[in-house]
């Protein structure tokens, strides 16, 4: 795999920091951050239904593999040095319906989240 | 000689031999392990093992230099050969804790890059054409 693409939803501040923390982090595998709907999401994959991305995150290999959501997370995860081991961690079967949890819990209240954050700037 | 004097030379002896031992045996089964961590690049292997190994003799020889005084006499040869043991099985316990200290590195770096190729630890949902940009 050479690389990930991510689709990101840039009008949510928590997605915004995630991106910034992301940025610093020593990766394994590079990531590359598009915003979701954006012209270049479509134009990189003409194929791919747009609207659920709006909704999860969306992760996509340079090679055509799609994550939606907790497994995307992981996916992102995978990529860093630093986490790669959490992400099978995570990924094992007594804490995939956790993660599963978690994760759209973050994800459906990610508005909520950013605003009492103050991150929504 | 005085007990003590053949006591002292015979600790260093024993000492001294050990440590070599347990470097070379390092050294010797070390390196196919590195081999495998670095990928096949032997150069850097050995460079990394030499290095271990001498940081290895270091903190032995060190620590069976300041162990070395007795700090009372000895009246006989049994008095010898008790503080003797004693000294040898530090010896021996610094060694073997040394040794299990150096396999945990190589286990560590093993595992490091074991990591760097991994399969991702889920399966896609779904595939999709990829533009290239």
């Amino acid at each position: 795999m050479l690389s990930l693409t991510v689709l990101y939803d840039p009008l949510c501040g928590l997605c915004r920091r995630v991106h910034e923390w992301l940025e610093e982090q020593p990766k394994f595998v590079p990531l590359i951050l598009v915003p979701v709907k954006s012209d270049e999401a479509q134009r990189c994959f003409p194929h791919l239904d747009h609207d659920p991305t709006s909704n999860d995150l969306t992760v996509i290999t340079n090679e055509g593999a799609v994550y939606f959501g907790p497994k995307a997370w992981l996916m992102v995860l995978w990529a860093l040095c630093r986490y790669r081991e959490w992400s099978y961690r995570l990924a094992s079967p007594e804490l995939l319906p956790t993660t599963r949890r978690v994760v759209s819990l973050i994800s459906r209240h990610r508005y909520q989240i950013s605003r009492i954050a103050d991150l929504a700037r | 000689m005085p007990v003590e004097i053949i006591t002292y030379l015979v600790y260093l002896a024993i000492s001294i031999a050990l440590t070599i031992w347990v470097a070379h045996t390092l050294h010797q089964n070390g390196r196919v392990f590195l081999v495998d961590v670095f990928h096949g690049n032997e150069p850097l292997a050995d460079s990394v093992n030499h290095l271990l190994v001498v940081g290895f003799y270091l903190i032995n020889l060190g620590y069976v230099s300041l162990a070395l005084k007795l700090g009372y006499n000895l009246a006989s040869a049994q008095e010898g050969i008790e503080a003797l043991s004693v000294k040898v099985g530090m010896v021996l316990l610094v060694l073997g804790a040394m040794h299990f200290f150096n396999l945990f590195i190589f286990s560590r770096m093993r595992r490091r890059a074991t990591l760097r190729n991994a399969p991702p630890p889920v399966a896609p949902d779904a595939f999709t054409a990829v533009r290239e940009a």
